[in-house]
């Protein structure tokens, strides 16, 4: 999906004027940004914005994530263990201090 | 006021000027001291001119705003002044750097592009090479082809790699720049809600003598003096307003030019 995002007001009108008068393409509205369907008519009506207001408009592509095919085994048995854990007030860090589950900056050096 | 075209010379609070060749938009150019065929020698129009300054069938009039404006023209100010002062300081202290990356996309893109149609020349060549090893053949031509191809390879591999590091870099650039846009998208905001508040408060002031005028403007009075014809409600708004410089007028709402001046308590021009 096209991931656009606005940085000023007038961008973020012909935005939501956009999103308003092309619904069939719009994935999902948030504020001043937008999910767009991955089609032409997605990308046209992104790059029109980027045309008008240049600087102020940023485009991503994003896609759906499979953490099965993507993400390490460990990191989703941590982020699940984590979320389970028995004192909501530990941080993350402290943790995984003495058990198998990665530590934060070893996750933060490792790309997906 | 003292008009001027063509030798005709016009002097007077309330004028009349239908026989000259001239139009209201030349009247209000003259008036707001742009290029124009009519000299007029009047005060200075303030921001209240540009609002009600010109009124005529079918003109655009966003009848709060103008109100807003009708009250500063008074002396009234709004309490949220010098926060919007303020927040347009830091605004214009503010810069943003151009983000763009398109340069170092379509690079990465044409490197990209070149590089596959090498790595097909290449395999091409080699299915060549061998083809003709397994006639029996000796294709030292096709062999210094395709010598000279991978060659070449290796070098928009390395230039492809390059484009690619420079767009990560270009990438990273603009996420940074965007921090000083965000940053001003949240200031514009702020000065949109301000200026909104000070409207609101300015317009509160001066809506009693506003209804009050739309009630005395000649002609059928709307039962919401908010939902006036644009004539009706910028004649309104010119009565309470303090207009020093001459209003032009292209409507008939009044007896003679002289009337309209009074009653609008201001120098008039009609058409």
């Amino acid at each position: 999906m096209l991931l656009v995002v606005t940085y000023s007001r007038a961008a973020r009108r012909t935005l939501r004027n956009a999103c308003k008068t092309h619904e069939e393409t719009v994935v999902r509205r948030f504020g001043r940004a937008a999910l767009l369907a991955d089609t032409e008519f997605g990308a046209f009506l992104a790059l029109r914005l980027r045309a008008v207001h240049g600087s102020d408009v940023q485009i991503e592509r994003t896609r759906p994530l499979n953490e099965f095919e993507a993400v390490p085994e460990p990191v989703r048995e941590a982020a699940d263990a984590y979320a389970d854990r028995d004192h909501p007030s530990t941080p993350y860090a402290k943790f995984a201090v003495g058990t198998d589950h990665p530590d934060p900056e070893s996750m933060k050096a490792r790309d997906l | 006021m003292k008009i001027t075209h063509d030798g005709t010379v016009l002097r007077g609070r309330a004028l009349d000027v239908r026989d000259l060749d001239v139009s209201g938009r030349d009247v209000v150019a003259a008036v707001r001291g742009a290029a124009s065929p009519v000299a007029i020698d009047a005060p200075t129009p303030g921001a209240i001119h540009e609002r009600v300054g010109y009124v005529r069938p079918g003109m655009g009039l966003s009848t709060r705003t103008a109100l807003a404006v009708a009250a500063r023209s008074l002396g009234h100010s709004a309490p949220q002044d010098d926060e919007i002062a303020a927040v347009e300081v830091k605004l214009s202290a503010l810069s943003c750097p151009s983000v763009s990356t398109r340069a170092a996309r379509k690079a990465a893109s044409d490197r990209g592009t070149e590089t596959e149609r090498v790595r097909e020349r290449v395999a091409e060549l080699r299915g060549r090479v061998q083809a003709a090893r397994e006639r029996g053949e000796e294709p030292a031509e096709l062999e210094a082809e395709l010598a000279t191809a991978v060659r070449e390879l290796s070098e928009v591999e390395t230039a492809a790699a390059a484009a690619r590091e420079t767009l990560v870099a270009a990438r990273e650039d603009a996420r940074e720049a965007r921090d000083a846009r965000e940053r001003r998208m949240r200031l514009e905001d702020r000065r949109a809600n301000l200026e909104r508040a000070a409207r609101a408060q300015l317009v509160e002031r001066v809506d009693g003598a506003y209804a009050d005028a739309v009630t005395a403007v000649p002609g059928p009075t709307p039962a919401d003096p908010f939902k006036a014809d644009p004539v009706t409600a910028a004649l309104a708004i010119g009565r309470v307003a303090d207009l020093a410089a001459p209003v032009v007028l292209e409507c008939d709402r009044f007896e003679s030019e002289g009337a309209a001046a009074s009653w609008l308590d201001a120098p008039v021009v009609r058409l």
